[in-house]
């Protein structure tokens, strides 16, 4: 549906100062702002709770698994599509839709370090600036307290 | 899985869930034309669809089965004891071939020669041509057996043959769908309040607002609807359970089953299935005598052993009863006092009923002997702790010699849940009223003195007993997230978690309300202190506290005295008498303790009046206030406050304006010195004759009053 003749369509958000795209396909919503509920003795990733749709959804804070410091501003969600059911991804600001041609993705640099390695998909080449492509998957709150525990 | 043969699995199961309840019945009516037939149906069904599925075992055990009960369906052999065995076993044996194509894929590797050989062995007496005069023989030694031995068995349905099922006008619906659609209706029930609250000018919005709750509210009930089950799911397997049990224990039990169409919540009737399991093994292991004793004490050999439910108000109540010999007290009250559950004092204090319930406690089997049925040490405890974990109560009543009946209450629906709502450091959450004994209020100036601390430890003496507190800001780490709040005041919530004691301190309390459940993610669910979260009736969110795993955090441990308190206070001989003590004006004056909702402290100005009667309001509700001792109509500041204590009185609340709270005391009787009869709403209370406020006496409100939902 997305993978149009030209290529792939993808959400661009912002996080700091780095901008990340996400498939369009992975994204379930975007939710604008959502209320989100702080969980006391959570694990350092977690951002809070957010009601979605009557269910209440675990979701990650993309600044804390980026080690950025928090700040007040309210972020805006993406919902994923998990293991354990639906799970919320906060970020910054969502920003345009782009569409980028399969050959632009390249795997990310062995040069970042293992952390990074671990969490950046592909790299994608826009014309004045590089694009982290982001794997929903790798940000699923149970994965991400596995990892956690196994450090 | 395909999905062919998950239909095939989920047809077959059905079909042998109705093999097992027709194979029973069977028992009392083995010439039941009808009966037979549809047996044969169901493994008829199994073995056409397998050949087709190439499942090689089921086939031929099916083969097998359908060759004996084609002969018993043609009237060519009797069903006997020995055949409704194999039959049993045949069904088994497909059982457990259809569990392992669930879960493995394929047939397994178990050999079904064994129970083949037993089922041709008996065709073949079926087979034989009906002029040979051994198998005449036979065959009239196999009625004579029928006839003589009624098997010590069940019925499943007390009257009449059973029912072919309405497939017609039914849908089978996964169970995730079903949990989608109430999050669904629970999200529209948040988004028609918001619209409820929005102003707008248009003048045909409010009508639709209305027609939009009123829909809502249909939905929502429709929802829950749908995911009811008859109890009769859980029940159709006691049949064969209790024949099974009977016949190895030499026992003759009789099992009735009533209120079988009784509708209670899928997930619960799964939940009641283990409880309920054990407690009718426990009635034929330990309840129901051999037949031998039975007739020496004068009853009938045959035991008999009563399964019913029923429902009671939000409540299903599901009692299981026998005949036998029933529980002698002194036993219970020996054996608590030497597993050290309980002091010999303590126990002299308690009624019959209030040692009864000690059974409940964990560590607690008075079994002589350990049988393989039941005995083995963990025992009421446990089907206690499954009841209560959904909410529910368990509740014994014994006469000896005449028998026993447990009896569960079990909440018609998991998904709501009344709760406490607490605040500490601005954040909310949810403590379930379930595990709430009372709510004790500090002002900043008591909580300096009146929390005492041991080493670490903060401990509080409610009413001369020592209390450990447990501070939810500091449990949580939530000093360090939030502000201190300014007043400084505490209120303790005294909590009994499965005989756990202790006072969780919060900062502040709001209205009570039903929460519905969500789970939480993997992730979270491992730290450990939280049950749950919620959305409250404001849109907010709130985690729920989880009594007992906060408790086992902090190292709450069970005293032997302690243990006592849950069985004690459950009782409602007990709490009956317990009064708070308050003062009204010059007057003291006592509420019955079981009807106190809570005890609010409310600026006067607060209190609204509606034709002359007090009222006061929370949210959209509204209670009428009994104010006896004039208490609104001093003069006093208007920034005053006033104590109102909210009571229950039946289905309604009503409140009690009172100068201050007191105590809560335990009231004895009094009676009149002329008549010796019983004297109404007074009592005993601390050496004094106290009047008790007759709840029921506060007027109705005025007139009808509107409240909001």
């Amino acid at each position: 549906m997305t993978v149009t003749e030209d290529g792939i369509e993808m959400c661009s958000v912002r996080v700091g100062d780095t901008t990340f795209g996400v498939r369009i396909t992975r994204i379930l919503e975007i939710l604008d702002k959502p209320a989100t509920r702080p969980v006391p003795l959570a694990p350092p990733h977690i951002g809070g709770l957010v009601h979605y749709r009557g269910e209440i959804l675990t979701a990650v804070s993309l600044r804390s698994v980026l080690g950025l410091p928090a700040h007040s501003h309210p972020p805006d969600m993406l919902v994923f599509e998990g293991r354990d059911g639906y799970f919320g991804l906060l970020v910054d600001a969502v920003g345009e839709v782009l569409t980028v041609s399969p050959s632009e993705l390249e795997p990310s640099p062995s040069t970042l370090d293992d952390r990074k390695r671990a969490l950046f998909a592909d790299t994608c080449k826009l014309s004045n600036s590089l694009l982290v492509m982001l794997d929903p998957a790798r940000f699923d709150p149970v994965l991400l307290s596995q990892a956690q525990l196994s450090q | 899985m395909d999905d062919l043969i998950r239909e095939f699995l989920i047809e077959s199961h059905a079909g042998l869930d109705q093999m097992e309840r027709c194979l029973t019945e069977l028992e009392d009516r083995p010439a039941d034309a009808e009966l037979l037939a549809n047996i044969f149906r169901s493994v008829h069904t199994i073995k056409g669809t397998t050949g087709f599925l190439g499942y090689a075992r089921l086939e031929s055990l099916s083969h097998a089965g359908e060759n004996l009960l084609g002969l018993l369906r043609d009237g060519k052999l009797v069903a006997n004891g020995e055949i409704i065995s194999v039959l049993l076993d045949l069904q088994d044996g497909l059982r457990a071939i259809l569990r392992s194509i669930e879960t493995d894929d394929n047939e397994g590797q178990g050999s079904d020669e064994e129970i083949v050989e037993r089922l041709v062995a008996l065709a073949q007496i079926g087979a034989a041509p009906h002029t040979s005069s051994k198998s005449a023989r036979i065959l009239s030694e196999v009625e004579a057996i029928s006839n003589r031995a009624p098997q010590p068995g069940a019925e499943a349905h007390s009257q009449g043959p059973p029912q072919p099922n309405v497939t017609d006008s039914t849908l089978r619906v996964d169970i995730g769908l079903l949990n989608r659609m109430m999050n669904l209706v629970g999200e529209l029930v948040l988004t028609r309040n918001q619209i409820l609250q929005a102003n707008s000018t248009n003048a045909e919005f409010t009508p639709l607002a209305r027609r939009l709750d009123m829909v809502t509210a249909d939905l929502r009930e429709a929802v829950m609807k749908a995911r009811m089950q008859p109890v009769s799911h859980v029940f159709s397997k006691f049949p064969r359970l209790v024949r099974d049990l009977a016949q190895q224990l030499d026992k003759r039990v009789h099992l009735r089953m009533e209120g079988q169409e009784t509708e209670l919540d899928k997930s619960l009737l799964e939940a009641i299935k283990d409880p309920l399991t054990h407690s009718v093994r426990n009635a034929i292991d330990h309840g129901i005598e051999a037949p031998d004793l039975r007739e020496a004490s004068g009853k009938d050999a045959e035991g008999q052993l009563t399964l019913s439910s029923r429902q009671q108000g939000s409540h299903v109540i599901v009692e299981v009863t026998d005949d036998g010999g029933g529980i002698r007290v002194e036993r219970i009250r020996d054996k608590a006092i030497e597993r050290r559950l309980i002091t010999p004092q303590k126990a002299a204090q308690l009624s019959d009923r209030e040692l009864l319930q000690l059974i409940f406690l964990p560590g607690f089997s008075t079994a002589e002997k350990v049988t393989n049925v039941s005995g083995r040490g963990v025992g009421m405890d446990v089907v206690r702790t499954n009841v209560e974990r959904i909410g529910g109560k368990v509740e014994i009543d014994s006469r000896p010699g005449a028998g026993t009946t447990l009896r569960l209450s079990i909440p018609l629906t998991l998904a709501i849940v009344p709760a406490l709502i607490v605040r500490s450091r601005g954040q909310d959450f949810a403590l379930p009223q379930t595990a709430l004994v009372e709510l004790v209020y500090l002002t900043p100036e008591e909580g300096k003195t009146q929390i005492e601390w041991l080493e670490n430890a903060p401990l509080y003496r409610l009413r001369g007993r020592l209390l450990p507190l447990i501070f939810l800001s500091e449990l949580l780490g939530l000093n360090r997230l939030f502000e201190q709040p300014q007043d400084g005041g505490h209120y303790i919530a005294v909590l009994n978690a499965d005989g756990r004691r202790y006072g969780l301190v919060v900062d502040g309390l709001a209205d009570p309300e039903e929460i519905v459940v969500k789970p939480l993610s993997a992730a979270l669910k491992r730290i450990g202190l939280f049950s749950g979260a919620t959305v409250m009736g404001n849109g907010e969110m709130a985690l729920i506290l989880d009594p007992g795993a906060i408790a086992g955090r902090v190292g709450i441990g069970l005293s032997p005295d302690d243990l006592v308190q849950p069985a004690a206070g459950e009782s409602t001989a007990l709490s009956e008498s317990e009064f708070l003590l308050v003062k009204t004006g010059e007057d003291q004056q006592a509420l019955p303790l079981n009807n106190v909702v809570r005890i609010e402290r409310i600026p006067r100005t607060r209190i609204e009046w509606l034709e002359k009667m007090p009222v006061l309001r929370f949210g959209g509700t509204v209670l009428p206030l009994e104010d006896r001792s004039r208490l609104l109509d001093r003069a006093e500041p208007s920034d005053a406050e006033i104590t109102i204590v909210v009571c229950r009185d039946g289905e309604r609340h009503v409140g009690v304006t009172v100068s201050h709270v007191l105590d809560v005391a335990s009231g004895a009787p009094l009676v009149d010195a002329g008549t010796r009869s019983l004297v109404p709403d007074v009592t005993l209370l601390k050496e004094r004759v106290t009047g008790i406020v007759n709840l029921s006496r506060i007027p109705e409100l005025p007139v009808p009053v509107e409240v909001g939902g």
